[in-house]
């Protein structure tokens, strides 16, 4: 008996040297072999090293996977249990590239609730399995979350009564062909459609705010090697963290830490420098670097002081990306006099006399929480990850939906679209019961002889 | 005489019930209270139509009679939603009444296990805890080992016209059946009143037919049975006409002697078979409502007044049915009435249909708290078959929700309840797409086989049908077609042309274009009925596939069974709603749970505990 693919990171988000990502259901062999291009399931319980990739085939990381043939797994089920490296991003990327091999996201518990089907695991047992843990908010960013929240349920209400309208007129199109009023004007079917499409659009558009606030603003320091990165990672940190040295290229992974800036949370990451390198490893970790760079809110770019040419890196490929940049002129204590060309808004900092670093910080917060900053008049928006996860694909059912609404299609398809939306938002909106739609249709319409 | 089967009632439900028990091989008695209605169409003279056609067809997959008296019976058949996707092409014909209560006769007839009587069943023989028989207001006492009740709205029938005292009746001019309600709620089981209503008829001599707007049916070919090919009766057009502001003033200024608004009735009535003062009432802006003129049968010119049921006294249904164009100098023949009746909310049932409180008794039809023709079919064919298979001491038949829209009728009543009367529509099933009318045979006829509910003859035409399909789309993937034989068709469906050869398969897929005609342009011998399964089977493919993998998801919770024993509100994990609704459908697996309106996924996860720590 086996139930669809389900995947979910099964260690606590952030702050971790490793993360487990789990993947169980009918399938789940075939999903693996999609992220991982080496991928065998022979011999089972064994952990292979491999690199794992998205859909484009970009790395992801390269860690251990161990194979589970059910019915002796966690679950009871084809499992697949995935090492990778700890932290926001890597986790992140390798449940979504999951996700687009075929895989559902995992509701909260459902691992555990197949466990307990499956006779797995003793009840004690289950029942210590927790939800998973929330980002620890800070007082600041907690006001803000609270607003957020608030305002959200309100636009949740709203969106579900624009998925029952739709709902509703496509179950009296169907259900009811004799009507007084007569068929439902396709125009009418389409306009309810678009006002419910940009309902999901628009709430989508307010998850990344909300993300940040709950799980921090992502914070990379990029530069060329052994410009001190890791130096002024400690330093902001305030502890040692991350392996400092002289040699360049010391740092090949990227180190990540959460922490926060004037009660604002931020997930803090080294990376390695952003060069070229002919250390296989070392490439590995330029590699993740340009990753975590095209993935963060704010980009610290650190620049050594007297414009080595080799240490100025390339800023270019900073500059296309959308996030915010704070330029950073490094170990200025080691050079106080000779600073022959500070950008406009390049700020001295050192590592070791701490100067610059408040005024960095108050930048990277002003970067990264902008508007949510000043507590103005926020936009409900989404604050948690699975809604995220609902919405788009909601979004995607719906435009499923759209053509199947025109001269050719098919309404019982453009119906069964729209159920997928449903049940997609279910965890959102709630159950939209038939009987509800019903309701609205009875409402609306003069039904019956 | 000892029988296996005793059902009471002949009505849609009972006539289903007797006719599978008996096929089941089971010796049945049908008792009723007038053996001239067995068959008797109570209200409208139609059978099928939007999801309710599926049933009719599914009844008849299983052996069931109404399909082939439908077609015995039928002066006008029409497809609805021929406009709209063939996953909700939904059959209905207008039927002759006389013809088709003499067809269901002779059907049941030709049953050698089924007996008749006439009776008025007043009381049950309980023996050891079970129904054991029935005792008649006459006296008569007939043993039987196992019950189905399907007594319709007789039961503590009260009919109301106007503001008259309501008359006991179970149907106009026929006695309610009182006793037999008071013998079931004395086994403890909960009854409670629901109210339909039924409009006038009228004279067809006294109308004005060029003020109308005739409504004919549908040219072509179609039969309810899927084993018998019977000849048509004359077939006869329906008449539109509209109720207009003249029709609203009267029943604005009458509505309180309206038995529905003067406080006479208390019963919940139907939202979408609403009476004319409901539809004055609750849409007000609307300037007019259609109403249909629908033909009695061949032999009389009575007309059935679809779209005017109501509950006003008799003279100002006169006054009223006069404003309707082409019915200035009408004759009312009958005045519509509404009608209260006892039923028995039906999650007191097991999904066989057989009450928990009284072993035995199965409950079939309107009792169970539904409206229509055909969901009682559907009922009383699915509580027929399992008395009998109980009594065999047979496996119950339960079919899934994505076996049979019977199904998810079934379900529905037993696991969500019903808070007025039930009717099915197609947005009640999760998989339409997989529960359509052209596929009723391939989904039920395993069931049919196994249970040996057909005969040779049926099985042969069964078997040749399916694989006739099977043939069309195995022809579909392996036939190419040229582009000067293809592109005639696919520009007279507005497709572009092809410029190479092409299979089948990939063209049909095109909206418009019909596997049909491009067999018959390959010059193929397939039957264009067998054809039109495959042709919808390569339309919907990719949505079959996923309706079946959800189904399959659904199933594995169906899996899971939840103790009788189980005490939902001890378990504090769940909501108070979800104990509550738990408690009172009392499902028997988590998949069943899950349907129960008011439990939520978290509730259900919740509950999965509880069980597990239970079986600790």
């Amino acid at each position: 008996m086996l139930s669809d693919p389900i995947t979910a990171l099964a260690t606590p988000p952030g702050r971790s040297a490793l993360a487990v990502v789990r993947l169980s259901g009918r399938g789940a062999f075939e999903i693996a072999a999609r992220v991982v291009p080496t991928y065998t399931p022979e011999p089972p319980r064994t952990a292979h090293l491999a690199n794992f990739v998205d859909g484009d085939g970009m790395l992801i990381d390269r860690g251990l996977y161990t194979v589970f043939p059910g019915p002796a797994s966690y679950s009871g089920e084809d499992l697949v249990e995935f090492s990778c490296h700890g932290g926001f991003v890597v986790p992140v990327r390798l449940v979504s590239a999951l996700l687009a091999a075929g895989a559902r996201a995992a509701l909260p518990g459902e691992f555990t609730r197949r466990a307990v089907l499956h006779g797995r695991m003793d009840l004690l047992q289950a029942e210590a399995v927790g939800d998973l843990i929330d980002a620890t908010a800070t007082a600041q960013a907690r006001a803000a979350l609270h607003q957020l929240d608030g305002g959200l349920s309100r636009r949740l209400t709203d969106l579900r009564s624009a998925l029952l309208d739709v709902e509703a007129l496509l179950g009296y199109d169907i259900d009811f062909p004799e009507e007084d009023d007569g068929p439902v004007a396709p125009a009418r079917i389409a306009e309810r459609m678009t006002d419910l499409q940009d309902r999901v659009a628009r709430l989508l558009a307010t998850a990344p705010a909300g993300e940040r606030l709950r799980a921090g603003a992502l914070v990379v320091l990029a530069g060329p090697p052994n410009v001190g990165k890791s130096s002024l990672f400690n330093a902001l940190l305030g502890s040692e963290r991350a392996i400092v040295t002289a040699t360049s290229g010391t740092t090949r992974d990227a180190i990540e830490a959460a922490t926060e800036f004037l009660g604002w949370p931020i997930r803090l990451v080294d990376t390695a420098g952003l060069r070229e390198s002919e250390d296989e490893a070392e490439q590995l970790g330029v590699g993740f670097s340009r990753r975590f760079v095209e993935a963060a809110e704010v980009v610290v770019a650190c620049e050594a002081a007297g414009g080595e040419a080799g240490k100025r890196g390339s800023y270019a490929e900073l500059e296309s990306r959308r996030g915010g940049i704070v330029r950073v002129i490094m170990k200025a204590d080691l050079s106080p006099s000779r600073l022959p060309r500070v950008p406009a808004s390049g700020l001295h900092t050192s590592a070791f006399t701490g100067e610059g670093l408040d005024e960095l910080k108050a930048s990277i917060v002003r970067l990264a929480f902008g508007e949510q900053a000043t507590l103005a008049d926020l936009e409900p928006g989404l604050t948690r990850e699975r809604h995220r996860i609902a919405l788009t694909r909601a979004q995607t059912a719906l435009r499923e939906a759209m053509p199947q609404l025109s001269g050719r299609g098919d309404a019982v398809l453009a119906a069964h679209h729209l159920r997928d939306a449903a049940r997609a938002l279910e965890g959102l909106v709630g159950v939209v019961d038939v009987d509800e739609v019903l309701d609205r249709v009875f409402r609306s319409f003069c039904v019956g002889k | 005489m000892l029988y296996d089967v005793l059902v009471i009632g002949g009505g849609h439900a009972g006539a289903e019930a007797a006719a599978l028990a008996s096929r089941a091989g089971a010796r049945t008695l049908l008792l009723t209270q007038n053996l001239e209605t067995i068959g008797q169409m109570s209200c409208n003279p139609a059978i099928g139509g939007i999801a309710k056609g599926t049933v009719v067809r599914e009844v008849d997959a299983l052996g069931g009679v109404m399909g082939r008296a439908t077609d015995m019976s039928r002066i006008q058949f029409r497809m609805l939603n021929r406009s709209k996707g063939p996953a909700v092409w939904s059959p209905r014909a207008q039927c002759d009444r006389a013809l088709y209560r003499r067809a269901v006769r002779q059907l049941l007839e030709a049953q050698p296990n089924l007996r008749f009587a006439q009776g008025t069943a007043a009381s049950f023989v309980i023996r050891g805890g079970r129904v054991a028989g029935v005792v008649t207001k006459e006296g008569l006492t007939f043993e039987a080992r196992t019950v189905v009740l399907t007594t319709g709205t007789f039961l503590r029938g009260a009919i109301h016209l106007g503001l008259d005292p309501q008359v006991p009746a179970g149907r106009a001019g026929e006695s309610p059946a009182i006793e037999i309600s008071q013998a079931i709620a004395a086994q403890g089981i909960t009854r409670e009143r629901f109210k339909t209503g039924t409009p006038p008829r009228i004279d067809g001599r006294t109308v004005d037919f060029s003020r109308l707007t005739r409504q004919d049916g549908d040219a072509g070919p179609y039969w309810f049975s899927q084993f018998e090919r019977t000849e048509h009766p004359e077939q006869l057009p329906c008449f539109l006409t509209w109720a207009g502001a003249e029709v609203k003033e009267i029943i604005q200024r009458h509505l309180q002697e309206s038995a529905l608004y003067g406080g006479a009735i208390s019963g919940r009535g139907p939202r979408y078979c609403p009476s004319v003062e409901d539809k004055v009432v609750r849409f007000p802006e609307a300037a007019r409502h259609q109403v249909f003129l629908e033909p009695e049968g061949l032999g009389t010119a009575e007309l059935y007044v679809n779209g005017l049921s109501t509950s006003l006294p008799a003279n100002v249904q006169l006054a009223f049915l006069r404003a309707v164009p082409g019915l200035a100098s009408v004759e009312m023949t009958r005045p519509g009435y509404a009608i209260e009746y006892d039923y028995f909310p039906p999650t007191q049932l097991y999904p066989t249909l057989e009450s928990r409180a009284l072993p035995g008794l199965f409950f079939a039809g309107q009792v169970n708290g539904t409206t229509g023709y055909e969901e009682a079919a559907g009922q009383g064919a699915i509580a027929g078959l399992n008395a009998a298979l109980q009594v065999q001491e047979r496996e119950p038949v339960v079919l899934s929700r994505d076996e049979a829209m019977t199904a998810v009728l079934v379900d529905d009543l037993v696991h969500r309840g019903v808070d007025e009367p039930y009717r099915l529509f197609t947005s009640r099933a999760e998989f339409r797409i997989l529960l359509r009318q052209d596929n009723a045979l391939r989904r039920l006829y395993p069931v049919a086989r196994r249970l040996g509910l057909l005969d040779e003859a049926e099985i042969r035409t069964a078997e040749e049908r399916l694989e006739g399909q099977e043939t069309a789309l195995r022809e579909a993937a392996e036939t190419a077609i040229s582009p000067g034989t293809a592109n005639p068709i696919l520009a007279a469906a507005g497709e572009s042309p092809i410029g190479e050869p092409t299979r089948l398969k990939e063209l049909c897929r095109r909206p418009g274009v019909t596997l049909a005609s491009l067999l018959s342009a390959t010059g193929s011998t397939v039957n264009p009925e067998h054809a039109e399964w495959a042709d919808i089977e390569i339309k919907y493919e990719g949505y079959l596939v996923r309706e079946r993998d959800a189904a399959t998801r659904l199933a594995e919770l169906d899996e899971v069974p939840l103790p009788a024993t189980l005490e939902y509100h001890s378990i504090q994990t769940i909501s108070w709603e979800a104990r509550e609704k738990l408690s009172a459908v009392q499902p028997t697996s988590i998949g069943q749970a899950g349907r129960v309106p008011g439990v939520s996924p978290a509730d259900l996860q919740n509950l999965a505990f509880a069980v597990l720590r239970q079986r600790v």
